[in-house]
C-alpha cells in the first residue's frame, strides 16, 4: 500500500519509470505506434487526476472534462489573441487553472455523495455548453487550431514535435505527477486526508480542519488533469467543446475504475490499458466503448479493486513476508 | 414570439415529466442514479420507430412501453437487485457501462443515420391555438405528459400498491418487516421507470428526429430536473420538468446567449443551497 512508500522509494521508481520510457522512445520506431502512446500517456495523466479525487476524497467527478478542455482552451486563446508568449501562456493556464479549481473546490467539496456527482456533472456541462456557443471567444463547435510559435522555451519545435520526444515528455510528465502525489499522499497531508475521506466527523472531533484538505486534494486533482489538456493542446495543436463534455469525463472514471483506484498507478494504467486494447481488438473497434462497457461493468461486480488491485495481490505474499521497516514503523506511529 | 417559445416549452416539459418521473422512481426505491435512462429513452424511439413502421403510431405506444418494462424486470433483477448493498457510487458506473452498451447496441441495429417517425395521421394536422398555428402534435405530447403525471399520481396516492412503493421509498427495512416484498416491488417500480423511459422515446419520436446522439442531451436535462424537485420525489420532478422546460424556451428569447446554461446554473444553485433538492427525495 501506499502507506509503504518512503521518499527514498518513491525516488528510486521515478527513475527506474523515466529510465524505461527512455527505453521506449530510443527503441520504438513507428510513429503510428509512438504516437498512440503519447495520447495513451496524456489520458493516463486525466485518469491520475481524476483517481486522486476518488482516493484521497471519495468523490466521483463527472465534470473533470472542464479541466482537460480549459488546458487546451486558456492557451489557445491565449496565443490566438497574441496576448503573450507561448511560454508564459502555458505558465498562466497551468497556475491560472490550479487558482480556478481551488476556488470552486471550497464550494464543491461541501456536497456530499451523489450530489456531489451531479454537481460537476452540471459544472462540466456549462463549460461545454460555453464552449459550444461562444463562438467569438472560443470558435464554437469549430474548436480553435492552436498556433504554436517556431520555438518553445529555447528549443526548435520541430524538435518537440518530434513523436519520440513527444511520448517521452509525456511519460515523464506523468511519472512526475505520479511520484509527486506518491510523496504528497505518503506526508502527513496524505494521511490528514485519508481520516477525514474515511470519516470526516471523527477527524473533526480529533481536531483537524476538514475543509481546507479536502479542497487541496481537489485542487491537485484539477490541476493534474489540467497538465493533461495543456499535453494534449500541444500534442493535436488543436482543442474543441467536445473535450469538455460529460462523457469525457466518464470514459476517464471508467479508466480509474478499470485500473483501479487505490493505487496511483491504478487509473493510468487503466488508460493506458483503454487505449491498447482498443488498437488490438482492430476490426471490432467500432464496437470499441461497448465492449469498454462491459468491461467495466464486469470489473465493478467482479474485482472491484481493478487490475492494478489484482496486480498488487499476485505480488502481496510477497510482500507480506518481509518485516515492516523501521521508516514505516516510524511514520506509523507519527499517525496516531 | 414568446408565446409560441412558452408553448414549447410546455412540449419539452411535458416530454421531461415523462423521462424523469421514470428516473426519480428508479432512485426512490433503487436510489441508483441511471445514466443509462437516456438510452433506454432513445432505445425507446428506435423500438418504436419499427414497430411503427410495421403497424401504426397507436401500437407502438403501447408495444414499445411493454418490452421496455420487461428489460426493465430484466435489469432489475440482474444488475440493481445484486448490487443493491454496494456503494451508489459504484451502481452509477455499472449505468455508465450500461448506457455504452445500449448506445452500441443502437448504432449497430439501427445505423447511424437520422430517422424520423411521421406523427398520426390522427395529428398530423395545425391547430389554431391562442393565434397561433401549432401542430396538432405537440398538443398531444401535452396531453401524454399530463396522463402520465395524473396517472403515476392516483397509483401512487390511492392505491395499496402505492402505498407500499411510498413506504418502501422511506423505509425499505420496516416495509419489509411488514411482509412487503421490497425486492419484488422494486423490480415492478424500475421495470414502470424503463418502461416510462421508452414511452418518453415513442412519444419524442415524431417531434425530434431519432440519431444516435438524442441521448445525451435528455440524459442531462433529466438529471437537472430530478435533482432540481429533490431526486426521487416525483411532484417535484413534475414541477422542476415544467419549470426546466419554460427556463429554456423563454431564455432563449431574453438570453439568447446564456440559455443553453441556465438549467446548470440552476442545477447548481438547487445543489449547492439544498443538496436533498426542493422536495427531499421520497417518492
Amino acid at each position: 500500500m501506499s502507506r509503504e512508500l518512503t521518499n527514498g522509494r518513491i525516488a528510486g521508481g521515478v527513475a527506474l519509470a523515466l529510465a524505461a520510457g527512455a527505453v521506449v522512445a530510443l527503441t520504438v520506431t513507428s510513429e503510428t505506434v509512438l504516437s498512440l502512446l503519447t495520447q495513451a500517456t496524456i489520458f493516463a495523466i486525466f485518469a491520475l487526476g481524476v483517481g486522486i479525487l476518488l482516493l484521497q476524497n471519495g468523490m466521483i467527478s463527472f465534470g473533470h472534462a472542464a479541466f482537460y478542455g480549459l488546458g487546451g482552451y486558456v492557451v489557445a486563446i491565449l496565443l490566438e489573441r497574441q496576448l503573450m508568449s507561448a511560454e508564459m501562456a502555458l505558465v498562466t493556464a497551468f497556475f491560472g487553472i490550479a487558482l480556478f479549481a481551488f476556488l470552486i473546490g471550497f464550494v464543491v467539496v461541501r456536497v456530499p455523495g451523489i450530489a456531489f456527482g451531479m454537481l460537476t456533472l452540471a459544472l462540466g456541462q456549462m463549460f461545454y455548453q460555453v464552449a459550444s456557443r461562444s463562438r467569438n471567444l472560443t470558435g464554437g463547435a469549430d474548436g480553435i487550431n492552436i498556433p504554436w510559435p517556431d520555438t518553445l522555451f529555447g528549443l526548435d519545435i520541430s524538435l518537440l514535435t518530434r513523436q519520440d520526444a513527444m511520448f517521452y515528455f509525456a511519460w515523464s510528465g506523468l511519472v512526475l505527477s505520479i511520484g509527486i502525489v506518491a510523496a504528497l499522499m505518503a506526508s502527513r497531508f496524505g494521511a490528514t486526508t485519508e481520516a477525514i475521506r474515511d470519516n470526516e466527523e471523527r477527524a473533526r472531533f480529533i481536531g483537524i480542519q476538514t475543509l481546507l484538505p479536502r479542497v487541496l486534494i481537489f485542487t491537485l486533482s484539477g490541476t493534474v488533469t489540467a497538465l493533461a489538456g495543456l499535453m494534449s493542446a500541444f500534442q493535436t495543436a488543436f482543442v474543441s467543446p467536445e473535450s469538455m463534455h460529460w462523457s469525457v469525463s466518464g470514459t476517464a472514471l471508467m479508466m480509474v475504475i478499470i485500473g483501479g483506484y487505490r493505487y496511483l498507478w491504478g487509473p493510468a494504467l487503466g488508460a493506458i490499458v483503454f487505449f491498447m486494447s482498443r488498437d488490438l481488438v482492430g476490426d471490432f473497434a467500432q464496437h470499441w466503448l461497448a465492449i469498454f462497457g462491459v468491461a467495466l461493468i464486469v470489473v465493478i461486480v467482479f474485482a472491484p479493486q481493478g487490475i492494478s488491485g489484482a496486480l498488487a495481490r499476485l505480488f502481496r505474499r510477497k510482500a507480506a513476508v518481509r518485516p515492516a521497516t523501521p521508516a514505516v514503523i516510524h511514520k506509523l506511529k507519527e499517525r496516531t | 414570439m414568446l408565446s409560441i417559445n412558452i408553448f414549447n416549452g410546455l412540449v419539452y416539459g411535458a416530454l421531461l415529466v415523462v423521462m424523469s418521473s421514470g428516473l426519480a422512481l428508479i432512485y426512490g426505491l433503487r436510489r441508483v442514479v441511471n445514466f443509462a435512462h437516456g438510452s433506454l429513452y432513445m432505445l425507446g424511439a428506435y423500438l418504436g420507430y419499427t414497430v411503427a413502421s410495421h403497424t401504426n403510431f397507436w401500437v407502438a405506444q403501447v408495444a414499445v412501453p411493454l418490452l421496455m418494462g420487461l428489460l426493465g424486470l430484466a435489469l432489475d433483477r440482474f444488475a440493481f437487485r445484486p448490487l443493491q448493498d454496494r456503494d451508489p457510487l459504484t451502481v452509477i458506473l455499472v449505468t455508465f457501462g450500461l448506457l455504452l452498451v445500449l448506445e452500441d447496441l443502437v448504432q449497430t441495429v439501427w445505423g447511424k443515420s437520422n430517422l424520423s417517425v411521421p406523427a398520426p395521421d390522427l395529428l398530423s394536422a395545425s391547430v389554431d391555438l391562442f393565434g397561433m398555428s401549432v401542430p396538432a402534435y405537440r398538443i398531444a405530447v401535452i396531453f401524454f405528459g399530463l396522463v402520465v403525471a395524473g396517472a403515476l399520481t392516483l397509483w401512487l396516492r390511492y392505491s395499496k400498491m402505492g402505498l407500499f412503493v411510498r413506504a418502501a421509498s422511506t423505509e425499505p427495512t420496516i416495509t419489509s418487516m411488514q411482509g412487503v416484498n421490497v425486492d419484488r416491488l422494486s423490480g415492478l417500480v424500475v421495470a414502470v421507470g424503463t418502461a416510462l423511459a421508452g414511452l418518453a422515446g415513442i412519444i419524442a419520436a415524431p417531434f425530434l428526429s431519432l440519431s444516435p446522439s438524442m441521448s445525451s442531451d435528455v440524459i442531462i436535462d433529466s438529471f437537472v430536473v430530478v435533482v432540481t424537485g429533490g431526486l426521487g420525489s416525483l411532484s417535484g420532478a413534475f414541477a422542476a420538468a415544467l419549470l426546466l422546460g419554460q427556463v429554456q424556451a423563454v431564455g432563449a428569447v431574453y438570453l439568447p446567449e446564456f440559455a443553453t446554461v441556465l438549467p446548470y446554473v440552476l442545477m447548481m444553485a438547487v445543489l449547492l443551497w439544498r443538496p436533498a433538492g426542493f422536495a427531499g427525495n421520497r417518492v
